[in-house]
């Protein structure tokens, strides 16, 4: 006879109702809500932000992917594209002339289909004002942007001509959701249908046209097109997919996520540790139920599904709980931060919310598994012998599947297998040296304690103390997974805490209040030392004056830029515009070598007389032992000398540069030859003038440039910046305090949803020492008993167990504050790129406040007990 | 008539240490279908642990024993549990109720493992046969020694069992009460028509048994009725 699933169900349900009384299952329950909360929170708000980030890229686009080329598609690719699910439109760009009576205007033209935009809408003045429309122009009519129909005069109903065809304009297109920039995008923009194409007989052999391809679809179906589009690439086409030009976010956001990211497992582990605690004293509690139900005919099975069901429940209804709590945690994150965030967010999806429910469900597979299992385990004979229990789970194997999910928990959240393994290593280690540090304190504790005064009116707190460490020590097992678990939660506690503070300074110290507010640029040499002078005097703090060249990159190692750089950065603007190039002696502020030297002085060449004495380092003219005879050589010789260059590491990540590279730059009609000699990591946030490369003195002078620096001027220092703008007429200063007003709301922000977040792992924090403490409430219990039989009153009780609780959070404190210095280090160097350093306050705050929060939450819980008739107390063991 | 319980040579040892104690050595045993059996005995003679190997809760060392004409033997944990649900009751010296469940949960737990469409009328039909029919919500806490076991006493008989186990059902309940207790016991087990084997040190309990057996030195030895003193 075995018992149908609904049946089971029905049965585990009515069970878990009735079980709601206890402490243990209030505790798991409010644990796993936590562990859903906080992940699904994190996932809400992540997977939004991402998706955000994901749509605008395809906007920008115009597309999730998007094919061009000089040609019309054929239809085969179509078909492929759209069988694996894109749906796709066509595009056409090309300038011509367009005309309006006499009126002749070159302009560029984009032709677009019925599917236009894919993504977004377009801003167009039909007659009736702006509106955001979802289609383009209908056939027969043209949208002109404004600076067209002004040069035109033209007004909406006049008729254009175009080609062949004479087109009626439509509407003023005055923005465009895709703002894909081709070779026409200085001339201002008309739009028109594909269907007048033909009519207009513009497209002829040799036309310089451009055919475009977009299509939309989930962005994982670029995955299994990887090798069409490395295909078309090498065929010539320019793809471009949503991926790879994706905006990125600021670095204070970057590491926000992070650190929501880190904050979010902090609170699944908590959580993990709160269920296992509290899993331990559910099923001691439902070992004569388990017996019982053996003695009646329950098979292992039917028990494991029993009581599997009944967790099961209870993981539901914490997961339904904690995803509403993480859907308005989410919101609060939303309503910090949306009015910084550079887009519209979508609504949030069903993902993290099953991530949630999945995150709750292994956190009680995990953590309470091998513990369960000793229900299954309990022999049926215990009904006649109560000492009969089964052998608690080994603590290796609870830690080994703890361990096993929570790493692949980290792996899930932080998509880093490497990241993942590493933190569950250290983790690993680390618990094994807490483990033999905790038996060292216990031992410790339980010497010293036996060494305390037993008699003497003074004996009191010394007696209490004696007692209540003698009790700690001789559960040993018990106390010592106690004192792990707390180790563990003030360590998660103090990790969060920490990374916020140094995540925060950090933040402050990247913008001091001297940051600086104003960038002047067009400074002419001969200014140069004038308008140093005006600014000595006035600006807190300023940067140096950086010369600066504009010259193209027009060779990589002796190849065209396109074919020499990896495929995916043939787009990149570095390769499309001009850079700003600089020389400098010196490493600038803020700049870091990450590969290669500095420039040293050319040896060969005449040595420098004397030292160039200024700070700034820039040497105006004759830079002598520097590299000003390869300038002499380079402009004659075709075999010119290269010179050593100094490459911004993100650059030369992206066009895959490395040492030893060589970049030829044309410059007016020069070309100078640069050979990568180092990498440097700046700080683009930094509001100082930045320079993707930099070149030694000498070889630069000899080009025009101008100067460029930045400094800070104070409310009550204006006059200096209207001494500025009179004194020098041809400068152009910028007052950047807007922006700057912006990033350190932006800053703000984002530590409030920082704060939000911690809120979080410390309610979690607390679930932990709620279930460690109610779980060992029994045995104290029982002990508690046994003293009043021995005559203990009230007081003593009180302070024994008080001792107790204090003994087991300054042990413990010390021990979390151990674990977060070292884990905080760890992290800081592998994740947060921020410089460890050692916290004393921690190695204060964490002893004394586990001591007086154990202490605290001790005492209250365990007043019932002290109130209670030591008959009952000695009967309570094992039997609620 | 095929015994309802039969034990041949049923040897039962465990080690303490390094020493071998036998508890039961080549014990014989057969109870029919409708018997009532008293098994006595010294604390210590080892009554729990024969409870608990003719209920199929523990294996014996040795030796041959069979419930319901099966071979416990060629059974597993599970295959015996399948035996005994809904067939075998118990009632027990500390009653084992579940704490946390009311008397009516409580006489309902067995019957969740051998489904019956009207589960709930008949636990709620045995509490009112054992006197409690006003007490149906009642924790056991809420509930005097005596009321627990008759509690016991409705969830071991609630499920139809053909063979119940009693150990010590009296042996937490003052004298006054444990006859009342014992009536009730009897008084159901005739209705049901029920076989009861019982073990107690408890003689006038083991008087009103059809067979009084008892164990000494690991063995099993019948006794006279009128031999059983009070």
């Amino acid at each position: 006879m075995s018992l149908s699933i609904l049946r089971l169900a029905r049965f585990s349900a009515r069970g878990l109702v009735r079980d709601l009384r206890a402490a243990d299952v209030r505790a798991l329950f409010v644990a796993l809500a936590l562990a859903v909360a906080a992940s699904t929170m994190i996932g809400f708000f992540l997977d939004r932000l991402d998706r955000g980030l994901t749509r605008q890229a395809s906007q920008l686009l115009g597309g999730d992917l998007v094919l061009e080329q000089g040609r019309p598609f054929d239809a085969e690719l179509r078909t492929t594209l759209e069988e694996a699910g894109l749906v796709l439109s066509d595009q056409v760009d090309m300038v011509s002339m367009v005309s309006l009576a006499d009126a002749f205007q070159p302009a560029s033209l984009k032709v677009v289909d019925d599917r236009y935009p894919l993504y977004g809408g377009v801003h167009v003045d039909q007659g009736e004002g702006v509106e955001v429309v979802a289609h383009g122009p209908s056939p027969g009519e043209v949208w002109l942007a404004p600076r067209l129909a002004l040069l035109l005069e033209a007004e909406i109903g006049d008729r254009v001509r175009l080609g062949e065809s004479e087109l009626a304009v439509g509407g003023m297109v005055e923005r465009e959701p895709d703002q894909s920039a081709g070779f026409g995008s200085f001339n201002p923009r008309l739009m028109m249908h594909r269907d007048d194409m033909e009519a207009t007989e513009l497209v002829q052999d040799g036309s310089r046209v451009s055919f475009e391809l977009l299509g939309a679809g989930p962005p994982d179906i670029l995955d299994d097109l990887a090798p069409l589009l490395e295909r078309l690439r090498r065929d010539g086409v320019e793809v471009r997919d949503v991926r790879r030009d994706r905006p990125g976010l600021g670095s204070a956001l970057e590491r926000a996520e992070r650190y929501l990211s880190l904050a979010g497992l902090a609170a699944v582990l908590l959580a993990g540790v709160a269920v296992a605690m509290s899993t331990r004293r559910y099923v001691d509690r439902h070992l004569d139920t388990a017996a019982l139900l053996r003695c009646f005919g329950a098979t292992q099975g039917e028990l494991s599904r029993l009581f599997g069901l009944q967790l099961l429940w209870l993981a539901l209804a914490a997961s339904v709980l904690g995803a509403l709590l993480g859907l308005a945690g989410q919101g609060a994150l939303l309503a910090l931060l949306t009015a910084i965030l550079p887009l519209e967010l979508p609504p949030p999806g069903m993902l993290p919310l099953w991530l949630g429910v999945f995150t709750a469900l292994s956190v009680l597979v995990g953590f309470a598994g091998p513990t369960l299992l000793r229900l299954k385990r309990v022999s049926a004979l215990k009904v006649l012998r109560r000492e009969l229990d089964p052998l608690p789970a080994s603590a290796w194997l609870v830690v080994a599947v703890a361990s096993g999910v929570f790493g692949g928990l980290l792996w899930l959240y932080s998509g880093d297998p490497g990241l993942a393994l590493g933190l569950l290593l250290g983790g690993l280690v680390m618990l094994m040296v807490l483990w033999g540090l905790g038996s060292l304190l216990l031992g410790g504790v339980l010497r010293l304690a036996a060494r305390l005064p037993r008699d003497g009116r003074e004996a009191g707190v010394a007696q209490a103390l004696r007692l209540g460490g003698a009790q700690l020590a001789r559960r040993r097992t018990a106390s010592l997974g106690q004192l792990l678990a707390f180790a563990v939660t003030f360590f998660a506690m103090a990790m969060i805490a920490l990374v916020r503070g140094d995540l925060l300074s950090t933040w402050e110290a990247q913008l001091p209040a001297e940051t600086p507010n104003y960038f002047a640029i067009n400074i002419q040499p001969h200014e140069r030392e004038a308008f140093e002078a005006s600014l000595s005097g006035a600006a807190d703090a300023r940067s140096a004056l950086y010369p600066m060249v504009r010259g193209r990159i027009t060779a990589i190692n002796d190849m065209a830029p396109r074919e020499a750089v990896p495929a995916e950065a043939r787009g990149d603007n570095a390769l499309r515009r001009e850079l700003n190039l600089t020389w400098r002696e010196t490493l600038p502020e803020g700049n870091r070598l990450v590969a290669g030297t500095w420039f040293e002085k050319r040896r060969s060449g005449q040595e420098s007389e004397q030292e160039s004495g200024q700070e700034s380092g820039q040497e105006e003219s004759e830079p002598s032992g520097w590299y000003a005879e390869v300038v002499s050589e380079s402009a004659t010789s075709p075999e010119a000398e290269r010179v050593p260059i100094s490459v911004e590491d993100g650059l030369a990540e992206r066009l895959g540069l490395g040492l030893g590279d060589t970049l030829t730059f044309t410059i007016g009609a020069a070309e100078i030859i640069g050979e990568v000699s180092s990498l440097r990591d700046l700080d683009w946030d930094s509001f100082r003038p930045n320079f993707f490369v930099i070149f030694p003195p000498g070889v630069l002078e000899r080009f025009g440039h101008s100067y460029i620096t930045a400094f800070h001027l104070d409310d009550a220092e204006r006059e200096v910046q209207r001494g500025l703008v009179r004194d020098f007429p041809g400068v152009t200063l910028l007052n950047v305090d807007a922006i700057l007003a912006q990033v350190r709301d932006l800053l703000s922000r984002v530590t409030r949803a920082v704060e939000v977040v911690l809120v979080f792992v410390l309610l979690a924090g607390v679930s932990v020492l709620y279930a460690a403490l109610t779980a060992s409430l029994p045995v104290r219990a029982h002990e508690s008993g046994l003293l009043r039989v021995f005559g203990a009153g009230n007081r003593l009780l009180s302070r024994v167990q008080g001792a107790e609780f204090a003994i087991l959070g300054l042990a413990s404190g010390l021990m979390g504050a151990l674990l977060a210095e070292l884990a905080a280090a760890a992290l800081y160097l592998a994740w947060l790129d921020l410089a460890p350093r050692l916290h004393l306050w921690l190695w204060l705050v964490l002893p004394l406040g586990g001591a007086l929060l154990i202490g605290v939450i001790g005492h209250l819980l365990s007043r019932n007990l002290r109130r209670q008739a030591p008959a009952t107390s000695l009967g309570l063991l094992g039997e609620t | 008539m095929t015994p309802i319980l039969h034990a041949e040579h049923l040897i039962k040892q465990v080690r303490s240490g390094e020493r071998q104690l036998t508890i039961l050595s080549d014990l014989a045993l057969s109870v029919f279908p409708g018997e009532t059996v008293a098994i006595l005995g010294q604390s210590g003679a080892g009554k729990s642990t024969l409870l608990g190997l003719l209920a199929g809760l523990d294996l014996p060392t040795g030796g041959e024993l069979m419930m319901f004409g099966q071979r416990l033997a060629d059974l597993g944990e599970d295959g015996r549990a399948r035996l005994r649900a809904g067939r075998v009751g118990f009632v027990f010296q500390n009653f084992q109720l579940l704490p946390t469940l009311t008397a009516l949960e409580n006489v309902l737990l067995p019957l969740e493992l051998s489904p019956r469409g009207d589960s709930e009328q008949r636990a709620r039909e045995w509490l009112a046969r054992v006197g409690l029919g006003e007490r149906l919500d009642h924790l056991p806490k809420q509930l005097s020694g005596g009321e627990q076991q008759r509690v016991a006493l409705a969830r071991a008989f609630v499920t139809g069992a053909e063979l119940v186990f009693a150990d010590e059902p009296t042996g937490n309940l003052d004298t006054e009460t444990g006859e009342r207790i014992i009536d009730a016991l009897f008084s159901l087990n005739r209705e049901a028509g029920t076989t009861l084997v019982l073990v107690t040190h408890d003689h006038a309990l083991a008087r009103r048994c059809d067979r009084c057996l008892r164990l000494g030195h690991g063995r099993l030895e019948e006794m006279a009725l009128d031999e059983v003193g009070a």
